[in-house]
C-alpha cells in the first residue's frame, strides 16, 4: 500500500513540478527518505483531530481560492494575471498541506492495520489454547466414566449368599469385624471363601474319578468271569433238552417264542400275550388233564424274524421309504388283476402290506376239530385281519349245499351281529384308499383276510366313531375283556358249523337226521318227506314271490346263507325258502313257505300257512333240543313235515267232490279249527300224541 | 308307500326274534274307548295295545304317535274279542273274559279288574271265546266260542245266568237285534241261529250252506261274520256273503266275492266287509261292489267304526288282520295310515 501511495505521489510531483531535471527528483527522494522516517515519528506526535480540522480548513481555502481565480478569470483583465499567480501560489501551498495530510493518513492507516493484525494473532493463539484445554477435559471425563464402568470378573462368579458365607466360612477368612462395615473387604473375603471351596471340590472330583476307574476295572473283571460262564451254561442247556422233552416242559420253546414275539407289531403282540395267557388259564382250569399238548388254545408265531427286524430299523429314521421294502414285498406280494397304472398298483401293494410276522391261533373244540386262525397286521392301515380254516379229525364228505359253511371266507362272518368283516374298521383308511384308488377293502379280503371288528378288539385296537383319534394304541385291557367271549363264540361257531355240515349231508339225501333225544318233539309217523335241499343265491331268494315280508323286515341281509327245501306229500309240494343267519343257532333259520296244492298258498292268502311259518320261526325255542341246540335246523324241517301232514289231513273235505280224501286224517286232533282265523291244530302234545291248538 | 323296504341291517338275536314276532303277528280284535280317542287292539300273543287315535290323527302326528301308547300282556293265548262299555274294556280269548278299567288303562296302570270263566264242561282243551256281545238293555254280556254255547253273564253280579245250546260246532260270531232282545249267532257248523234272550231258546235257524245260491262247498260251511239291521241280516264265511231277510228266511242278495269274509257290518246304506285279501269291500245293498279299498295286511279279521259322539274328529274306520298293523281310513275312500304294534 505504501508503495502504491508512493507511485501515486510520483506523477503528482512530476506534474506539479513540470519538467525539472531528474537530478532534482533524486535529491528530493533522498530528502524524502529522511523526512519519511521523521514523518512516521511525527505521526505519533500529531493529533488526528487537529489534522482533520486542518484538512477541512485547507479544503475551504482551496475552494475559496479556486472560486477567486474563477472569478478573476471570468472578469479577465491584465492585472488579474498577477493576482491569479498569487492565488496559484497560495493554492500550491495548500496542496502541499493536503499532500502532507494524505501521507499522514496513510501512515496512520498502516499503523492501525498492523496493530489490528497483531491483536488478532494473539486472539487466535489464545483460542487454540482454549480448544486444547477443552479437549483434554473431555478426554479425562471419558477416562473417568470408563473407569467407573469397569466390570470386574468376580461379579460373574455366583457367590454363596451373605448369610451362608458368615455362617460357614471360617473366621480367618470371613473376618466379620472388618468386612461387616466394608463392602469391598467383604467381597474380597467372599471371593477367598469361594476359592477355598472350589479347591476342595476339585479335590473331591479327583477322588471320585479314581474311584470310578477302580469300579470300572472291577466290572471288567466280573464281565470276563460271566462271559466265561455262558458256554458252560449253554452246554448245560443242551444237555437238559432231552429231559425237558421227556417231561413235556417246553420252557425252551416258550422262551424262543417270547424272543420272537418281541418283533411282533404292537397289536399282534397284545393278541399274542392275551391269547397265551388265556390259553394257560384254560389249561390250568382243566388241570385234571395231564398232557399239555391237549390244551385247547395254542399260539404260534409265523414268518421271518429277520425281515421284521429289517423292517423295524429303517422304520425309525425314514418312515415312508418305499425302496427298502423290496425284500418283504416279495414275500407278501399279492396277486391282483393287473391295472394300467403300475405305479398306482405298487402304491396299493405298499398300502396293503402285511407285517412279515403273523400269529397262528389253533382253537381246539371238544370233538377234536381245530379252528386255525391266522392273524395278520396291515402296517400302513393299522388294522388286523384274520384268515380262518377248520380241520376235522375225520374226513368230511362235503355236501354240495354245505360249500359255504366252512369256507374261510364265511365261517366267521357275523360272529358278533353285523360284523361281516368286509369293511375296514379304521375310519382313517377310507382317506388312504381314496389316494390310491381303492374303492373298498371288500375286493381284497380274500387275500388279506377279514378285518372283523372282534379281531381289532383282540389286538387291543379300538376305533371309536364319535371321537376319531390320531393314533390308535394297542390296549391290553380291551383285548383281555374280549378274549373269553370271543373264544367261546368262535368255538360255538365252529361247532354249529360242523353240526350244520353233518345235517346238510343227510338233508341232501332227503333224510332229516332227527337225533334220538329230539324224537319226543314229533309224532312217530311222519308222512311228508323232504325231497330237496339246495343252496340258492341271495338274489334268487330276494326274487322269490313269497319272501317279500322277510326282505322288508330287513332279515335277508347278504351275509346270510340261503337254502331252498322242498317237502312233498302226495300231490302237495311245500317249498320252504330258508334264511340261515351266520349266528345259527342262537339266531334261528327263518322259513318262508309256499304250498302248491289246489292252487298256490302262501302266508298272504292262507292264515294256516302263516301259522305254520310262525310255528317254525317264532316257536323255535321248543325245537332247539338239548343244548347247545345245533340240531335246530333238522328239528325245524321235521316239524315242517309234521305241520304239512296236519295241514293236509285237516283240510275240510269238499262235499261236492266224489271219491275218498287224498289225505285221510291219521293224526289225533281234539278239534279241527279254532278261533276266528280257523287255525288248524298244529301243536303236538308229547306223551299223549294228540294235536291241539296253540 | 309307508312300507318302504328298509336297508338290511344285521340284527342280533333279540332283534331277530322281535322282528319275527312282529312278522307273524295277527291282530284279532279292536275296540274303541268310550271317549272315542283311543283304540285297543289285541293280538295273537295275548297282548293288548292302546293306540291314541287323536294323537295319530292330529296334524302334528309323528311316527311315534302311530305306535301304541301302552302295550300289556292281557291273556296267555290270543285275544279274539274285545268290547267296551262306558267304563270297562272286556277282552276274551283263551276261555276267560277279563275286565279292565279304561281309566286305569289310560293311566298305564294295566291291572285287570276281574276275570271270569264260563262254566265249561271238562275238556282237554279249554274252549276259546270268539265273540263278545254287550246287551245294554239287560246290562249283560254274551260270550260265545269253542264250547258251542252262548253264555250270558250279568254284569251287575258277574254271574253266568244262562247257557244257550244248539250249535253243533264252535261259534264264530254274534250279532244283536236291538229292538227285541234277540241275538244272532253264526258258527262253524254253517248255521245262523236266532235266540230269544228272555225265553232263552232258539227261535229260528238258517242253515246257510244248504241254500244253493250261496253255498260254496270248497270253502266249507262255516259262518265267519254276521251283522244285522232290523229285519235284515248279512252273513258270510265259507258260503258267499249274503243278505238275508230274516222273517222270510230267504237270501235276497248274494255279493259276488270269492274270498271268505271274516267281518261284516252295516254302515249307513252300505255294507262293509273284509276277509281274505287286503281290501275293505263296500257293497250296495243291491249287491254291487261300490269300492274296494286296499289296506296293508294280506288278510283282514276285524273292522271297527269309531262312531263315539264324544270324539267326532276321530271318526274313522280301522281295519286289522294278519299283520302287526291297524289300517286307519279317515274316509272310506283310501287308507290314510297304519298304526303299528
Amino acid at each position: 500500500m505504501s508503495s502504491e501511495s508512493s507511485k501515486k505521489r510520483k506523477p503528482k510531483v512530476i506534474r506539479s513540478d513540470g519538467a525539472p531535471a531528474e537530478g532534482k527528483r533524486n535529491r528530493s527522494d533522498t530528502e524524502q527518505e529522511g523526512k519519511y522516517y521523521s514523518e512516521e515519528a511525527e505521526v505519533d506526535l500529531r493529533d488526528p483531530g487537529r489534522d482533520y480540522e486542518l484538512y477541512k480548513y485547507t479544503c475551504q481555502e482551496l475552494q475559496r481560492l479556486m472560486a477567486e481565480i474563477q472569478d478573476l478569470k471570468s472578469r479577465g483583465g491584465k492585472d488579474v494575471a498577477a493576482e491569479i499567480e498569487d492565488r496559484r501560489i497560495q493554492s500550491c501551498v495548500h496542496f502541499m498541506t493536503l499532500k502532507k495530510l494524505n501521507r499522514l493518513a496513510h501512515i496512520r492507516l498502516k499503523k492501525g492495520r498492523d496493530q489490528t493484525h497483531e491483536a488478532k494473532q494473539k486472539v487466535d493463539a489464545y483460542h487454540l489454547q482454549l480448544q486444547n484445554l477443552l479437549y483434554e477435559v473431555m478426554h479425562l471425563q471419558k477416562e473417568i466414566t470408563k473407569c467407573l464402568e469397569f466390570k470386574s470378573k468376580h461379579e460373574e462368579i455366583d457367590l454363596v449368599s451373605l448369610e451362608e458365607f458368615y455362617r460357614e466360612a471360617p473366621p480367618d477368612i470371613s473376618k466379620a469385624d472388618i468386612t461387616k462395615g466394608d463392602p469391598h473387604q467383604q467381597t474380597l473375603a467372599r471371593l477367598d471363601w469361594e476359592l477355598e471351596q472350589r479347591k476342595r471340590l476339585a479335590e473331591k472330583y479327583r477322588e471320585c474319578l479314581s474311584n470310578k476307574e477302580k469300579i470300572l476295572k472291577e466290572i471288567e473283571v466280573k464281565k470276563e468271569y460271566l462271559s466265561s460262564l455262558q458256554p458252560r451254561l449253554n452246554s448245560i442247556m443242551q444237555a437238559s433238552l432231552p429231559v425237558q422233552e421227556y417231561l413235556f416242559m417246553p420252557y425252551d420253546q416258550a422262551h424262543k417264542q417270547y424272543e420272537t414275539a418281541r418283533h411282533l407289531p404292537p397289536p399282534l403282540y397284545v393278541l399274542f400275550v392275551q391269547a397265551t395267557a388265556y390259553g394257560q388259564a384254560c389249561a390250568h382250569m382243566k388241570s385234571s388233564q395231564p398232557p399239555r399238548q391237549d390244551k385247547t388254545l395254542s399260539v404260534a408265531i409265523e414268518g421271518s424274524v429277520d425281515e421284521a427286524k429289517a423292517l423295524f430299523k429303517p422304520h425309525e429314521d425314514s418312515q415312508d421309504d418305499e425302496s427298502d421294502s423290496d425284500a418283504e414285498e416279495e414275500q407278501t406280494t399279492k396277486r391282483r388283476r393287473p391295472t394300467l397304472g403300475v405305479q398306482l398298483d405298487d402304491k396299493r401293494k405298499e398300502m396293503l402290506k402285511r407285517h412279515p410276522l403273523s400269529l397262528m391261533l389253533d382253537l381246539k373244540c371238544k370233538d377234536d376239530s381245530v379252528l386255525h386262525l391266522t392273524f395278520y397286521y396291515l402296517m400302513n392301515l393299522n388294522i388286523m385281519t384274520v384268515k380262518a380254516k377248520v380241520t376235522t379229525t375225520t374226513e368230511l364228505i362235503t355236501p354240495i349245499s354245505a360249500g359255504d359253511l366252512l369256507s374261510p371266507d364265511s365261517v366267521l362272518s357275523c360272529l358278533y351281529p353285523g360284523d361281516h368283516g368286509k369293511k375296514t374298521p379304521n375310519p382313517a383308511n377310507q382317506y388312504q384308499f381314496d389316494k390310491v384308488g381303492i374303492l373298498t377293502l371288500r375286493d381284497y379280503v380274500l387275500e388279506l383276510g377279514h378285518p372283523y371288528l372282534w379281531v381289532q378288539k383282540l389286538g387291543g385296537l379300538h376305533f371309536p366313531k364319535e371321537h376319531p383319534q390320531q393314533t390308535v394304541i394297542a390296549d391290553h385291557s380291551l383285548s383281555a375283556s374280549h378274549m373269553e367271549t370271543t373264544m367261546k363264540l368262535l368255538k360255538t361257531r365252529v361247532q354249529s358249523r360242523l353240526a350244520l355240515h353233518k345235517q346238510f349231508a343227510s338233508l341232501e339225501h332227503g333224510i332229516i337226521p332227527v337225533t334220538s333225544d329230539c324224537q319226543y318233539l314229533f309224532p312217530a309217523k311222519v308222512v311228508s318227506r323232504l325231497v330237496k335241499w339246495v343252496t340258492i343265491a341271495h338274489e334268487d331268494y330276494m326274487e322269490l314271490p313269497f319272501t317279500k315280508d322277510i326282505v322288508e323286515a330287513g332279515l335277508a341281509g347278504d351275509t346270510n346263507l340261503y337254502y331252498m327245501a322242498l317237502v312233498e306229500r302226495g300231490t302237495a309240494k311245500l317249498q320252504a325258502a330258508v334264511v340261515l343267519n351266520p349266528g345259527y343257532s342262537s339266531i334261528p333259520p327263518i322259513f318262508q313257505l309256499c304250498l302248491n296244492w289246489k292252487g298256490e298258498k302262501t302266508n298272504s292268502n292262507d292264515d294256516n300257512i302263516r301259522a305254520m311259518e310262525s310255528e317254525v320261526n317264532v316257536c323255535y325255542t321248543e325245537l332247539c333240543g338239548p343244548r347247545p341246540g345245533h340240531q335246530l335246523l333238522t328239528n325245524q324241517l321235521q316239524r315242517l313235515c309234521v305241520l304239512l301232514d296236519v295241514y293236509l289231513e285237516t283240510e275240510s273235505h269238499d262235499d261236492s267232490v266224489e271219491g275218498p280224501k287224498e289225505f285221510p286224517q291219521e293224526k289225533m286232533c281234539l278239534r279241527l279249527f279254532r278261533g276266528p282265523s280257523r287255525m288248524k291244530p298244529f301243536k303236538y302234545n308229547h306223551p299223549q300224541g294228540f294235536f291241539s291248538h296253540r | 308307500m309307508e312300507r318302504a323296504v328298509p336297508y338290511t341291517v344285521p340284527l342280533g338275536q333279540r332283534e331277530v326274534f322281535q322282528a319275527l314276532q312282529r312278522l307273524h303277528m295277527t291282530i284279532f280284535s279292536q275296540s274303541v274307548s268310550p271317549c272315542g280317542k283311543f283304540l285297543a287292539s289285541g293280538n295273537n300273543y295275548g297282548q293288548i295295545a292302546i293306540f291314541s287315535l287323536s294323537a295319530a290323527l292330529s296334524s302334528e302326528a309323528k311316527e311315534e304317535s302311530k305306535k301304541p301308547i301302552v302295550t300289556f300282556q292281557a291273556h296267555d293265548g290270543p285275544v279274539y274279542s274285545m268290547v267296551s262299555t262306558d267304563r270297562h274294556l272286556f277282552s276274551a280269548g283263551d276261555g276267560e273274559v277279563k275286565a279292565w278299567l279304561w281309566v286305569e288303562i289310560l293311566k298305564k296302570g294295566c291291572k285287570e279288574l276281574w276275570r271270569r270263566q264260563p262254566p265249561y264242561r271238562t275238556s282237554l282243551e279249554v274252549p276259546e271265546i270268539n265273540a263278545l256281545l254287550l246287551v245294554p238293555k239287560e246290562n249283560s254280556l254274551i260270550l260265545a266260542g269253542g264250547d258251542c254255547q252262548l253264555h250270558t253273564m250279568d254284569l251287575e253280579t258277574g254271574t253266568f245266568t244262562q247257557a244257550l245250546r244248539g250249535h253243533t260246532d264252535y261259534i264264530h260270531c254274534l250279532a244283536l237285534r236291538e229292538r227285541n232282545p234277540e241275538v244272532l249267532s253264526g258258527g262253524e257248523d254253517g248255521a245262523v241261529r236266532l235266540w230269544d234272550l228272555r225265553m232263552a231258546k232258539e227261535v229260528q235257524t238258517i242253515e246257510v250252506y244248504k241254500h244253493e245260491e250261496c253255498s260254496r262247498p270248497h270253502n266249507g260251511r262255516w259262518i265267519g261274520c254276521l251283522a244285522t239291521d232290523s229285519d235284515w241280516m248279512v252273513c258270510g264265511g265259507g258260503p258267499a256273503l249274503t243278505l238275508w231277510h230274516l222273517r222270510s228266511s230267504t237270501p235276497t242278495t248274494i255279493f259276488p266275492m270269492w274270498a271268505p269274509q271274516k267281518h261284516v257290518t252295516f254302515y249307513q246304506d252300505l255294507i262293509l266287509s273284509a276277509g281274505q285279501g287286503p281290501c275293505v269291500n263296500q257293497w250296495q245293498l243291491s249287491g254291487e261292489l261300490k269300492a274296494q279299498v286296499p289296506g296293508s295286511s294280506p288278510g283282514l279279521l276285524s273292522l271297527s267304526l269309531n262312531q263315539q259322539p264324544a270324539a267326532p274328529e276321530c271318526k274313522v274306520l280301522t281295519a286289522a288282520g294278519s299283520s302287526c298293523r291297524v289300517d286307519v281310513f279317515t274316509n272310506l275312500g283310501y287308507r290314510a295310515f297304519s298304526l303299528s304294534f
